[in-house]
């Protein structure tokens, strides 16, 4: 019979469509919400590259209007940077904190300057996107990868592991953000000290790798062809830059890829703290994790969330792990003795 | 109308002494001429008459009322005087209206008052009907009588002149002179005119101070500076005239090697022991060519040869070299020339042209 | 009867100027403007926990990377004095003396380089010239088949070149000025005489320069020797620093303040050193003083040198100017700053991603905020304060003089910190806010507004003001009335110059900024570190805008050319 089927869809499609309304209108009725439309304004201090953010705040504040997001972004070691100095001077400011140095919440639990709340969701989440004591959680994971321009240098030329960067053939033809300014990086430089020593950096700068600052730029130096291996950087913005057309391609290292996983958190003197807690439940939601994976090409520490089918899992991967509180006492080591190798 | 009153007066800039211990009084609506050479002190004298820079010692009182000493010094705005300046210092920005009216807005004059003084202001220095041009379309002399109406305008106590001609040409120069007297006579206000034209001072004033290193060397009517010089600066500097260095015989004449002079007996000069160093001025025109006219005067007659004779159209001026003697007079004649270089003349020097001076200079007189 | 008749005798008060306590006020907030932050500066550099101690200049001179920083640092300054040297002489020579074909045209575009923040043009060369992806080093590949490029912009050499051509206008405005003073009768006297035209300049003009030459030289090192952008974007990808960039680098966290304060410290005697050896050249005045009235010059005739000295002037305006003009409003519309601009690489992305950015947003309202405020209050402060010097209000006025020029002793990175270190704490928390960026630009801006405004006073006869005083206007009444009108369009000059310097500042905003008070060139060193060529290309459009609509309002109110060229009025 022809209109069993139709009538069939057809309420498939009103199901459908209530549940979208109830949805949006669930998010409407939420309470929080006056309270966070009073407050006007969340402040976020992210390390998440600018497009990205910029996305996710113009998502947030489409399904909550009335409640603006202003996005501080910067490198992690940046933000942890003014954070510290805003507060030495008394300025209470950010609602908000994102970086990509598991280090800097060690350090600011310690400090007691974050609020204990848990989003609704992350229980399914994986352990390591889970603070023990409820603090912080992970918002997004990436890996560092090598990269390389595919115009410049064919796939049999192309570096394989970590330790083929340090072929003098690589001479004047690597980049290499700082971890100095990434929380990406720091947790990279750990990981392969762990994986091949300092000696490792040592080599590395005998190739006089072009010196960039945050995790997101060598993407664009080995998509214009500046230098056309990038010996680290968060996979995501290759991908992302890969997806827009660029030659890039990207390689994951059997030795192990560093995993990083940037935690997010409200801090405890937060001046709007209905709205953090509104935005981070947002950000922590199964659609905008989704969207993450989908469109900026980063990893969730939601079980359910589907990835590209270009992008492998991080199930495939070696996934080299980087304890935080490790990475909290040797900060100072790690900017030192790169700057020390690289020079600046 | 008070007069000014200046005793002791000294201002230093740095090391360099500008005013030295200057006195100076002017009477009630006199003109007095500050005059000088550059450097002489003039300037800052009249400055610190106007209350612009603040003296080290000394005193400036205006009537009974002491304007200037070390310890205070009242600000120019109100010491109730105007001063009309080289640059004249219109308001480039006003109209000449404008300009003039400026100081009455501080007496207290209500508008209808200022705009009709105003007007009788610019007729009486011959500008009627420009008081709505700017200053940049006038002419130099203009641009001066408009400086002129504003000091005027507010009715001054005592009026300060900073070299106001300096700028203009030389004919106008004149013109403005004899101008200046005129509206001097006409408003009777107390001046102090500051110029190193000695022509002018001589034109313009009642009385003219000379000023010398920031003293006062010699005050007295143009006359009186011009007849009877007491130094020999003040000889110099006003008029031409011939120095001659020579001793003094105690017996109404002075010795030079072999030329005596007979010499001016009057009572300014000063009382000379013989055999003592002095000075002679004599004025090239008092001295005649040709024997004396009328024999038994006091007068020295001697011998000469004509060095140069320069034609300046209404005069001739001579220069003659005495017989027997290193001295080489000038001498002012009528044109046209009657001698020439290389001629023998006679020179006839009254006794009366010849004024006695001290051989050093004084500084002050 | 004046002994019968006691003379009337003023009292004290009645002799005081009674605008006096406004002149007193400009000079205190000046001496607070400046010597607050310095003191803090020297006392930070020598204190810790246990009293004064040397221990931080001791770990800043002997730490080797710190001295390998102070090492570069002064390579730079020399190197790009003389490259600016053996760029600004020779072209001001030739506007100013010669009959070079587009004279007027030149000194605009000189003058486009002058305003040109340096790491701007540092950034516009990194898309000209990194060794890869340049276009001139793919145009140059292209051509000749090589491997290597031809210029690598991440260097010394790439660096000293970027500096250079940013400051040789320095050079060239003080020569071009100088050169205009001098009277053709001069060169006239040698040219009959048989010298040729090089030789009459050899001989006869360049002597008579050379304090203006030297001192241009000196002007040039001095602001090498402060930038921080042009060496944040080219040495720190080839792994060295300089002072600046490790200043700035000190302010990582944990922020080490002392050893910043102590660091500083050589860089500010350096630049006190060379301001001193300047001020002996020039005398007094400040200027090359040669004489003569500067009325009659005839142009001397290049002959067949002609068209070479055009092209080689064009050069350098290429390297200033065109090329990297035309780079960033490539790279404004392009996806990919690198490819070729074909139709699918055109796009308007970059301009609404650039203005629709929150954060840029807030930060071009933040500094033409901060713009306007620090050219109104400066322009006054200046114009007051050159108004007490000029005319000699105050007991040690010639001090003040000094004061108000003294920043120009101070690199902005130095005066940062020592901002940093004295307004980051009660009572004057100022951390965070606008004002501590507002006191920033205020203090290094001053000297630039203060010079002008000297000008402008000097051209205005004091006599003017006396014919008022004496006419019964007090003081602030004349200055009201008379000085400030007629002052009026240098005053504008002044507003606009402080107003560019502030809007292209970055050494000191860069440590100073908060993430709510970012200003435009903050954003753009942000865009930098994180690669996005496009929106920095549209904001330093942007900002190349704002300021040449400033410069050319302001040379409409002069009604003559800022740069050295005499039209009508004589030269500021």
């Amino acid at each position: 019979m022809p209109h069993r089927p139709r009538s069939i869809s057809a309420l498939l499609t009103v199901l459908a469509l209530c549940l979208a309304v109830s949805a949006i209108e669930a998010r409407a009725q939420d309470p929080r919400l006056e309270a966070a439309r009073k407050e006007g304004k969340v402040v976020w201090y992210t390390s998440l590259a600018l497009t990205s953010s910029e996305k996710v705040a113009k998502l947030f504040e489409t399904a909550y209007p009335g409640v603006k997001v202003e996005v501080h972004r910067t490198g992690s070691q940046r933000i942890l940077q003014r954070m510290m100095q805003e507060l030495q001077a008394g300025i209470k400011n950010v609602d908000v904190v994102h970086t990509s140095d598991a280090g800097h919440y060690v350090l600011l639990k310690e400090k007691k300057l974050l609020m204990r709340y848990t989003p609704a969701g992350v229980d399914a989440f994986g352990a390591g996107f889970k603070d023990k004591d409820g603090y912080h959680y992970g918002l997004r994971a990436t890996v560092n990868v090598i990269a390389y321009n595919t115009k410049a240098i064919s796939p049999a030329e192309a570096p394989r592991t970590w330790k083929d960067l340090l072929d003098p053939k690589w001479r004047g033809r690597l980049v290499t953000a700082h971890p100095g300014y990434s929380g990406v990086i720091a947790t990279h430089v750990l990981a392969l000290v762990h994986l091949h020593g300092w000696d490792y950096f040592k080599a590395l700068a005998q190739n006089k790798p072009m010196l960039v600052q945050s995790a997101v730029d060598p993407s664009g130096v080995v998509a214009s062809g500046e230098r056309p291996v990038a010996v680290d950087g968060g996979d995501y913005t290759f991908y992302q830059v890969k997806k827009k057309g660029n030659p890039v391609e990207i390689v994951y290292p059997k030795e192990g890829v560093p995993l990083v996983v940037s935690p997010s958190a409200i801090t405890s003197f937060a001046p709007h703290p209905n709205a953090a807690r509104l935005f981070t439940d947002f950000v922590f939601s199964h659609e905008i994790q989704q969207v993450l994976a989908d469109t900026e090409g980063l990893y969730s520490g939601n079980p359910q969330v589907t990835y590209p089918s270009d992008k492998p899992r991080l199930s495939d991967l070696k996934v080299l792990a980087v304890d935080a509180e490790e990475l909290e006492k040797r900060n100072e080591e790690i900017k030192t003795r790169f700057v020390e190798f690289f020079g600046a | 109308m008070p007069g000014i009153t200046i005793t002791g007066l000294t201002k230093r800039f740095g090391p360099v002494g500008a005013v030295m211990g200057l006195d100076l009084t002017v009477r009630p609506g006199e003109l007095v001429a500050l005059l000088g050479p550059s450097g002489c002190g003039k300037t800052t004298t009249l400055r610190l008459v106007a209350g612009f820079l603040a003296p080290e010692a000394g005193e400036i009182r205006v009537g009974e009322r002491v304007l200037s000493s070390p310890a205070v010094v009242i600000p120019p705005e109100r010491r109730r005087m105007a001063m009309i300046f080289q640059s004249y210092a219109l308001w480039p920005h006003m109209t000449v209206a404008h300009n003039v009216a400026y100081g009455l807005r501080f007496a207290g004059v209500g508008r209808a008052d200022r705009d009709r003084r105003v007007d009788e202001m610019l007729r009486a220095v011959q500008l009627g009907g420009y008081g709505a041009r700017y200053p940049g379309e006038l002419s130099g002399g203009q641009q001066q009588r408009v400086a002129v109406a504003r000091a005027l305008v507010v009715e001054p106590e005592i009026l300060l002149l900073d070299e106001p001609l300096s700028n203009l040409d030389a004919s106008l120069r004149e013109e403005m002179r004899f101008e200046i007297r005129r509206l001097h006579e006409r408003f009777a206000i107390t001046t102090l005119y500051v110029t190193h034209d000695q022509a002018e001072a001589m034109v313009i004033s009642d009385r003219v101070a000379v000023l010398r290193d920031g003293r006062v060397a010699q005050v007295g009517t143009p006359e009186e500076l011009f007849e009877r010089p007491r130094s020999r600066f003040v000889a110099e500097f006003v008029g031409k005239t011939n120095l001659v260095d020579a001793v003094a015989d105690g017996a109404g004449a002075v010795t030079r090697g072999d030329l005596h002079l007979r010499v001016a007996a009057d009572g300014t000069a000063p009382r000379t022991p013989p055999g003592s160093p002095v000075v002679v001025s004599i004025r090239p025109h008092r001295i005649a060519l040709g024997a004396p006219a009328a024999p038994g005067a006091d007068v020295t007659v001697l011998a000469g040869t004509v060095v140069r004779a320069s034609y300046l159209g209404d005069a001739v001026d001579y220069q003659v070299t005495i017989d027997g003697s290193d001295v080489v007079l000038r001498v002012s004649g009528s044109a046209p020339a009657r001698s020439r270089p290389g001629d023998r003349v006679v020179l006839t020097v009254p006794a009366a042209a010849c004024v006695l001076l001290p051989a050093a200079d004084a500084p002050a007189g | 009867m004046p002994d019968a008749v006691a003379a009337a005798r003023p009292r004290r008060w009645e002799g005081l100027d009674r605008a006096a306590p406004i002149w007193v006020l400009a000079a205190a907030a000046l001496a607070l403007l400046i010597l607050l932050p310095l003191g803090w500066l020297a006392y930070m550099s020598v204190r810790s926990d246990t009293g004064v101690t040397l221990a931080h200049y001791a770990r800043v001179l002997g730490d080797p990377p710190l001295q390998k920083a102070l090492w570069n640092t002064l390579v730079l300054a020399l190197w790009s004095g003389l490259v600016a040297l053996a760029i600004g002489a020779p072209m001001a020579w030739l506007t100013a003396r010669t009959d070079l074909p587009g004279r007027r045209a030149i000194q605009h575009l000189v003058m486009a380089s002058f305003v040109t923040p340096p790491f701007l043009g540092a950034f516009a060369w990194v898309m000209l010239a990194g060794p890869n992806a340049g276009h001139l080093n793919r145009l140059y590949r292209e051509l000749t088949g090589a491997v290597d490029p031809l210029v690598n912009i991440f260097s010394m050499p790439g660096l000293i070149f970027v500096v250079a051509i940013y400051t040789f206008p320095y050079v060239y405005i003080m020569i071009a000025n100088t050169l205009g003073l001098i009277a053709s009768d001069l060169e006239d006297a040698a040219s009959i005489l048989g010298a040729g035209r090089f030789q009459v300049a050899r001989t006869i003009t360049l002597p008579m320069v050379l304090p203006a030459i030297l001192s241009g030289f000196i002007l040039a090192v001095l602001q090498a020797l402060a930038l921080f952008g042009s060496p944040a974007i080219l040495a720190l990808p080839a792994g060295f620093h300089t002072v600046t960039t490790q200043l700035w680098a000190f302010f990582q966290y944990p922020p080490r303040v002392e050893l910043a304060a102590a660091f500083s410290i050589p860089l500010l005697l350096a630049t006190a050193l060379l301001l001193l050896v300047q001020k002996r050249l020039l005398g007094r005045r400040g200027y090359a003083a040669v004489g003569g009235k500067g009325a009659q010059r005839r142009a001397i005739r290049l002959g067949r040198w002609r068209y070479p000295a055009l092209a080689a002037c064009l050069l350098v305006l290429a390297a200033a100017v065109f090329l990297p003009y035309g780079i960033l409003l490539k790279a404004a519309f392009s996806r990919a700053w690198a490819q070729p601009l074909t139709a699918e690489n055109f796009t308007l992305e970059n301009w609404s991603f650039t203005f629709l950015y929150s954060t840029t947003q807030s930060a071009i309202v933040n500094t033409i905020e901060l713009g306007v405020l620090t050219a109104c209050v400066g322009a006054a402060l200046a114009t007051l304060l050159a108004y007490v010097t000029n005319r000699r209000l105050i007991v040690g006025h010639q001090v003040l003089a000094f004061l108000v020029v003294a920043p120009v002793v101070i690199p902005g990175v130095v005066l940062a910190v020592a901002l940093f270190v004295a307004y980051t704490r009660p009572p004057f928390l100022l951390y965070g806010t606008l004002w501590i960026l507002f006191l920033a630009y205020l203090t290094k801006e001053l000297p630039v507004g203060y010079s002008q405004s000297d000008a402008t006073l000097r051209g205005i006869h004091p006599e003017l003001e006396e014919a008022g005083r004496i006419l019964g206007a007090g003081r602030f009444r004349v200055l009201r009335q008379i000085t400030a009108p007629l002052a009026r369009s240098g005053i504008i000059a002044t507003w606009c110059f402080v107003f560019i310097g502030v809007i292209r500042e970055l050494s000191a905003s860069i440590i100073l900024f908060t993430p709510n008070t970012k200003v435009m060139s903050v954003v753009i060193f942000d865009l930098k570190e994180e690669g996005q060529f496009g929106a920095i290309a549209v904001l330093g459009i942007f900002m190349l805008v704002m300021t040449f609509v400033t410069v050319v309002v302001m040379q409409g109110l002069l009604g003559r050319d800022v740069m050295g060229g005499r039209q009508a009025g004589g030269a500021g």
